[in-house]
């Protein structure tokens, strides 16, 4: 399963794409299981090129019901960084935020959890 | 420190008119990403992962009051109140919208400040002894020949697309306090057998994925031609440097494939052709130039009263006075450390209000200078001893008084995974983990000097192959572990560290450093550092001490 | 035609090339001609006994010092860039005008961008093929953006330190 995102131009926030336009927030995301899908929105993506800079597909993996990016580098986007946890897209709070940092899969292990939950 | 005249100020206006119109048929789609990309780098805008990142430029990291209030400004205004202080001395902000770099440029401009060429395959920021001017075992101040460099180099026609980025720093005392042998080029200044001054330069430093220790292609440049010599230096560069690969188009890949006997027969061979008066500064145009580096200090006597009293009554402003306070070369003054590394804070950040902070004591308290070291931290360069306690006070308050300096919690940390494109694993919170475990000043001063340099990806941003501890971020499998290595050294005794033994999980890293450090209280003699305790019995105890376990 | 532009009078005018490029594999043709630098070293002598103009096309690694024997005799230098980030003929061109005195056409083709003419002019280029469609307004507009320049190159642009000291 893959989610195609980028980076808005005018100001760099991380986008995720949904049915032809742009989400802020990762949980808001189209689902692409279908590869001839997901690269004509890649396609697509990337020849709107006064919209997003670096559209790529990222694979994502399911967990407590709940999609989350499969790679550490895509949660952090997908969150913000883990040393200020009131910056980034992680300052609106909410379930699915909270799913994403709970989430399972090639980026946890237990002493992470601990560095990324921040006192 | 160096005042902009008229053509400076008509310099960076037409910098940011020149990149407000770039910016502008970007947005517009008239031109395409991959060529404003080396545009955008030029004038310090990477795009990263939450958000664009400027990276200010801070020459030979000197500021004024001014300059660092309007740096806290606009931190405020356009990013989230912080900045961040790098490995090259600048100030990074990280949440900065591409629309708004423009006006941003034109804000710093106002205080003769600018972004050029802090990224980019250029000549990047050129960074100089932060004692420089307040040190009494220089030979002169690095800053004059840095801000010559700097002027060169700025839109220098033929080194604006070179196969790779460029690094050079500036020492001029007999301690490097620049880390000059981990530089494209070091700069050394010394003194000639009739007196006269030059430099010793050094080439091919850096670290990264291969790294090396610059190799001195020539004991001893007259000063007068230090600008005709870097064109011979770049020319070669620029000619021979690989282009094939992005991770061997360092001049570091030249000069070992070369040789440096070879290299600097081609530099040789090239400045013999070249005609220096036609780069060379004139002397009137160095005298120019140093007239601003003078600052003008009172006499005083060597010992303050007020300072002892407050010593022998106050055991925690000793402390600070142990870690943080160097002499100075003139009677009466000393040079404070400002420490940017408090336990549990992200190591080089400041906030807005610390920033205006700085500057206030900087003006009222050290002759309106302020000045950034590669290590993350701030300096105030001319304090009277008089003033220390009122000046301690003030960083107390402000939580900039950490007597750390040097010592374990002292931690230098690239942003690493947590913002950074290139990174493969988090840097910070695994410095302010062990910044934390560390922190109690007792255990950190019986400790005594140790540096640990945690970088989040082979681009070594963090220094961490010349940390006496360094570690290295690195992606296994998606999970993020750690690579420790010891005995690095990025001063005099320059030395690349050692690979302790296979790369650890990130939960395993404090407690690790916490093993070595008990090897170290056991082991040392003598008053033996960290290093040297290293140095005398090797790797073997540290590697058994933190994968006993695996036994 | 791809566009062509040349410093005249000191200004950016859009001029026609008399020129034909013609590649190693290819058969000449009649008139002026820029050759690479193997097929020029072959057939330079003959093609300038005719009474053509002769030119060289230099590639990015290729060195300019080779032609030093023969620059008198050749009208043009183009400049070959792969990539517009490859900055090796901004030290080629610079060493042509500034070294070897060549006093003949220097001409930038390739990967060229308005966004380099300001260097490119600095180090001594002063014709131009741009491969992102500007023309010569744009590549005036683009030269002019700085009223001062820190550092000597090839142009007779005086650096600020001269222009602090008059």
């Amino acid at each position: 399963m893959k989610v195609l995102t980028a980076n808005r131009l005018s100001d760099g926030e991380v986008v995720f794409w949904k049915a032809g336009h742009w989400v802020e927030r990762f949980a808001e995301a189209e689902l692409f299981d279908e590869p001839e899908r997901a690269e004509e929105a890649e396609g697509q993506a990337k020849s709107a090129h006064t919209v997003v800079v670096d559209a790529y597909l990222i694979d994502v993996v399911e967990s407590e019901g709940l999609w989350a990016p499969l790679s550490f580098r895509e949660r952090i986007r997908a969150l913000g960084p883990s040393n200020h946890t009131q910056h980034g897209k992680q300052a609106a709070g909410g379930e699915d935020i909270a799913a994403l940092r709970r989430a399972h899969g090639a980026a946890r292990s237990t002493g992470r959890v601990a560095l990324i939950k921040r006192k | 420190m160096y005042r902009y005249d008229a053509i400076d100020k008509d310099f960076v206006a037409d910098r940011t008119a020149e990149f407000r119109e770039q910016v502008a048929r970007r947005l517009a789609g008239e031109i395409t990403e991959e060529q404003f990309k080396p545009i955008r780098l030029m004038n310090g805008l990477y795009l990263q992962l939450h958000a664009y990142m400027l990276r200010i430029a801070i020459p030979y990291g000197t500021l004024t009051s001014k300059k660092l209030r309007k740096l806290a400004w606009i931190a405020s205004t356009y990013d989230k109140g912080y900045g961040h202080f790098t490995t090259r001395t600048n100030l990074q902000l990280h949440w900065i919208k591409l629309k708004d770099a423009p006006e941003i440029l034109g804000h710093l401009a106002d205080v003769e400040m600018h972004a050029m060429q802090t990224s980019g395959n250029v000549v990047r920021n050129v960074t100089a002894d932060p004692y420089a001017g307040a040190t009494a075992d220089e030979l002169d101040d690095p800053r004059v020949w840095a801000e010559a460099i700097r002027q060169w180099s700025t839109l220098h026609p033929e080194f604006s697309f070179l196969p790779r980025k460029f690094k050079i720093a500036v020492t001029a005392a007999a301690k490097d306090r620049t880390a000059a042998k981990i530089y494209d080029i070091g700069l050394a200044m010394r003194r000639g057998r009739d007196g006269e001054l030059g430099f010793e330069v050094m080439v091919g430093g850096g670290l990264g994925r291969t790294p090396y220790l610059g190799a001195t292609i020539r004991e001893f440049l007259p000063t007068r031609h230090l600008l005709s010599y870097l064109e011979a230096i770049l020319r070669v560069y620029n000619r021979y440097g690989r282009r094939d690969n992005i991770w061997k188009a360092r001049i570091k890949v030249l000069v070992a494939s070369l040789g440096a006997e070879e290299f600097a027969r081609q530099v040789e061979a090239e400045w013999a052709k070249s005609d220096p008066g036609h780069a060379d500064l004139p002397d009137i145009e160095l005298a120019r130039i140093r007239a601003d580096f003078r600052p003008a200090f009172e006499t005083l006597p060597a010992r303050s009263e007020a300072l002892e009293t407050a010593k022998a009554s106050n055991p925690a402003f000793a402390r600070f006075l142990r870690h943080n306070v160097h002499p100075h070369k003139q009677p009466g003054y000393a040079i404070v450390d400002v420490s940017l590394k408090t336990p549990g804070q992200t190591p080089g950040d400041i906030t807005s209000g610390q920033m205006e902070v700085v500057a206030d004591l900087a003006e009222r308290y050290s002759l309106d200078e302020v000045r950034v070291n590669y290590q993350q931290n701030l300096l105030l360069p001319h304090v009277k001893l008089d003033d220390l306690p009122t000046v301690w006070a003030a960083l107390e308050a402000a939580g900039l008084a950490t007597p750390n300096i040097d010592l374990i919690s002292d931690i230098i940390a690239c942003p690493g995974l947590d913002y950074c494109a290139l990174a493969n694993a988090r840097a910070i919170p695994v410095a302010q983990h062990i910044a934390e475990r560390f922190a109690d000043p007792e255990r950190a001063e019986t400790i005594g000097e140790l540096k640990i340099k945690i970088s989040g990806c082979i681009n070594a941003c963090g220094h961490h192959h010349v940390g006496h501890i360094g570690i290295l971020g690195v992606d296994k499998k998606g999970e993020e572990f750690y690579q420790v290595t010891l005995g690095g050294s990025g001063e005099d005794d320059a030395a690349l560290g050692q690979i302790l033994g296979p790369a650890l999980p990130a939960d395993k890293v404090t407690e690790a450093v916490e093993q070595m450090v008990e090897v170290y209280l056991r082991e040392r003699r003598d008053g033996e550092r960290f290093l040297d305790t290293f140095r005398r019995t090797g790797v073997a105890p540290f590697k058994e001490a933190v994968y006993a376990d695996a036994h | 035609m791809p566009t062509h532009i040349r410093l005249r009078d000191g200004r950016m005018a859009p001029v026609e090339d008399p020129f034909t490029y013609v590649a190693d594999d290819q058969e000449l043709v009649p008139g002026d001609v820029i050759l690479s630098l193997t097929r020029f070293q072959a057939e330079g002598d003959r093609l300038l006994s005719e009474g053509r103009a002769v030119g060289v096309r230099l590639e990015a690694g290729e060195e300019v010092e080779a032609l030093a024997y023969d620059l008198p005799r050749i009208a043009v230098v183009a400049l070959a860039f792969p990539k517009f980030r490859d900055g090796r003929h901004y030290s080629n061109a610079r060493i042509l005008r500034e070294r070897l005195g060549y006093k003949g056409e220097i001409r930038a083709v390739g990967d060229v961008l308005r966004e380099q003419a300001g260097f490119m002019l600095r180090c001594g280029f002063d014709a131009f093929e741009p491969a992102d469609g500007s023309g010569a307004q744009q590549w005036e507009a683009a030269t002019r953006r700085f009223r001062h320049v820190y550092q000597r190159a090839a142009d007779d642009r005086e650096p600020a330190f001269v222009e602090r000291d008059s």
